[in-house]
């Protein structure tokens, strides 16, 4: 039987801001290409990978210039707002967007695969431990677009509605890392965590300045003021360097150390394939997962058509890295498995703690959240 | 009363859809699903007069109504604010005025553009359904006002007879009454309206210690 070659577009900002983490997440995809292309699934992938270099305006250049060479299978964005740059031209060409990573929420689109998080795997499992484990007293810092706007709306809520209370919210601009002032309110508020939105180089530079100021005023940042966040990975943890990498909570689908020998042969065909890192990361195996969707969609619909690859995934599941993942029907967001882990001194997350078992996408929140917006009022209690 | 909380998670919602083209809401009944909103066959009529409004929950209930029929039924609309039993959204395929004003008039609070975008539907829901409560809030509103400027008379006769059996100024029979009724957990209005219909005006308890001392 002659193999199906499928055209498909890597598009990764692997410079800019974010590199990091969108390098490793090319390096997962292209790792569950070479993968395929050995494999007997009968498909052989073909990437072109383009780079729009973290610059919001080039994804849909970038995206546009991978459609009209008739490309109708793109895997790449790794913010929110590059997603929703591209969305409509996927839609004008019928194309599909694979988008390997974890987000927010609130978008269902029907030209796009969502193989990272939803917000109930992985914002709401960490609100739950936070509010459970260090208090309800939280000061949110983050990068001022959709990501953080919305993560943060999450927290207010579960916060507000447990009696706790936000201090501040903080935004700055995407690799901005001038951070003196909050710290500085952050230390004078003593919140219970910190709740982290930022994202790349600005949130390695908060991490170390943070630890820095605290350590200036003999004050246990680790243990006394938390910092946690639902992006940082393993990449970022090797950048932030080793006078402020332990310590950190995270919340991902997955972390390098899962114990499983898919996990193992995995981290072993990764640091083979690409020994001069970045190391593996949630995004990348969003990226290797998203890939291999693709390849067992088209392979069962023996077409490269949008539509008829959709249809056959949602019959596949994939023994994942992280365990089984599977894509729901009705949301085409996957069954992942939440977890919570915090950072050691060997740029690695210890695993505090992991769900039973895959968890359903819920990505507007429809089974979790509260019908209504939190209260802005404050609780009353009877004095007499 | 108090402003209502946006709503923002539509989950076990009912849509009924009026439509003459049920083979063409597949979009919206699949994002509907996404949301957890319901949508049954039976729930897709032909016309406005196929929904019992009687049965309609404003709470439960959101009716989506296709701007490209020609419908001479009509939902109830309340007398003040006009509001439809449940929160109306238009399906807008012809955009001249009168598709528009028909839809206005059945109290559309949102609108979707046909052919429907999955991705328009959650902040169509979000917006037509808030924006309902808002209005129903409001109206609520102006009825309590405009309950209590009807009151405003017993009121005035009330600070009049107060003032007149106690021999205090207008100043300190308001302030009495008000004191009086918001013992008694009663608006102003509903509180003056007892007093001056009961015979004599003397049968609320603090008035008499309130004598003595005004004598």
């Amino acid at each position: 039987m002659s193999r199906l070659n499928l055209q498909v577009g890597y598009l990764f900002s692997t410079t800019g801001s974010y590199e990091l983490v969108a390098r490793s997440m090319l390096n997962g995809a292209l790792l569950a290409a070479e993968e395929i292309n050995t494999s007997d699934l009968g498909v052989s992938l073909v990437p072109t990978i383009l780079n729009p270099g973290g610059d919001l305006g080039q994804y849909s250049v970038h995206a546009g210039t991978l459609l009209a060479r008739g490309i109708r299978h793109v895997v790449g964005c790794y913010t929110s707002s590059s997603r929703k740059e591209v969305i409509p031209l996927f839609e004008k060409h019928d194309a599909l967007l694979w988008y390997p990573s974890h987000y927010e929420g609130f978008e269902s689109s029907d030209n796009v695969v969502y193989t990272g998080a939803a917000p109930n795997q992985h914002v709401l499992p960490l609100v739950d431990y936070l509010l459970a484990h260090h208090g309800h007293r939280a000061f949110c810092v983050g990068s001022n677009y959709i990501w953080a706007w919305e993560n943060n709306r999450i927290l207010r809520e579960s916060v507000l509605a447990r009696g706790g209370s936000v201090l501040a919210e903080r935004y700055f601009a995407v690799g901005d890392t001038e951070f003196g002032r909050v710290i500085d309110a952050i230390i004078e508020a003593r919140p219970a965590f910190v709740f982290l939105t930022l994202i790349g180089t600005s949130a390695y530079q908060f991490l170390r300045d943070f630890r820095k100021a605290c350590k200036a005023r003999n004050i246990d940042q680790a243990r006394e003021i938390p910092v946690a966040s639902c992006t940082l990975s393993e990449p970022e943890l090797e950048a932030i360097g080793c006078d402020a990498v332990e310590g950190h909570i995270s919340s991902s689908v997955y972390f390098c150390s899962i114990e499983s020998p898919e996990n193992r042969r995995f981290l072993e065909a990764y640091g083979a394939l690409f020994p001069d890192g970045p190391p593996a990361s949630a995004d990348a195996e969003a990226s290797y997962n998203a890939v291999w969707l693709l390849a067992r969609g088209a392979a069962a619909a023996q077409t490269d058509d949008p539509i008829a690859v959709k249809r056959a995934i949602t019959g596949q599941q994939l023994d994942a890295p992280q365990g089984k993942v599977w894509i729901d029907p009705q949301t085409f967001h996957a069954y992942l498995t939440p977890r919570i882990g915090r950072s050691n001194c060997d740029a690695r997350f210890d695993l505090i703690s992991a769900a039973r078992a895959p968890v359903q996408p819920d990505p507007y929140l429809v089974r979790t959240s509260s019908r209504f917006e939190a209260g802005t009022f404050p609780s009353l209690r009877l004095v007499s | 009363m108090s402003e209502p909380r946006l709503l923002q998670n539509f989950s076990g919602a009912r849509a009924i859809v009026v439509t003459d083209r049920a083979g063409s809401v597949d979009v919206l009944t699949t994002a509907l699903g996404r949301l957890n909103v319901t949508t049954d066959p039976a729930d897709i009529v032909e016309s406005v007069a196929a929904i019992d409004a009687a049965t309609l929950r404003h709470e439960r209930d959101i009716i989506f109504i296709d701007g490209d029929i020609s419908d001479g039924a009509a939902l109830p609309l309340s007398t003040i604010g006009g509001l439809p039993p449940a929160p109306v959204i238009g399906l807008l395929g012809v955009s001249a005025p009168s598709r528009l004003k028909a839809l206005m008039r059945a109290g559309a609070s949102a609108f979707l553009r046909k052919p429907i975008h999955g991705t328009a539907v959650y902040p169509a829901l979000f917006v037509g359904v808030n924006e309902y409560r808002r209005q129903q809030y409001l109206e609520a509103l102006l009825l309590d006002q405009d309950r209590r400027r009807r009151g405003r008379r017993d009121v005035v006769k009330a600070i009049i007879r107060t003032m007149s059996e106690y021999n205090i100024d207008d100043d300190e029979a308001y302030d009495l009454l008000r004191r009086r009724c918001m013992k008694t957990r009663q608006t102003m209005e509903d509180f003056c309206k007892d007093l001056v219909r009961s015979t004599d005006g003397q049968g609320h308890g603090e008035f008499a210690p309130r004598r003595r001392i005004a004598d």
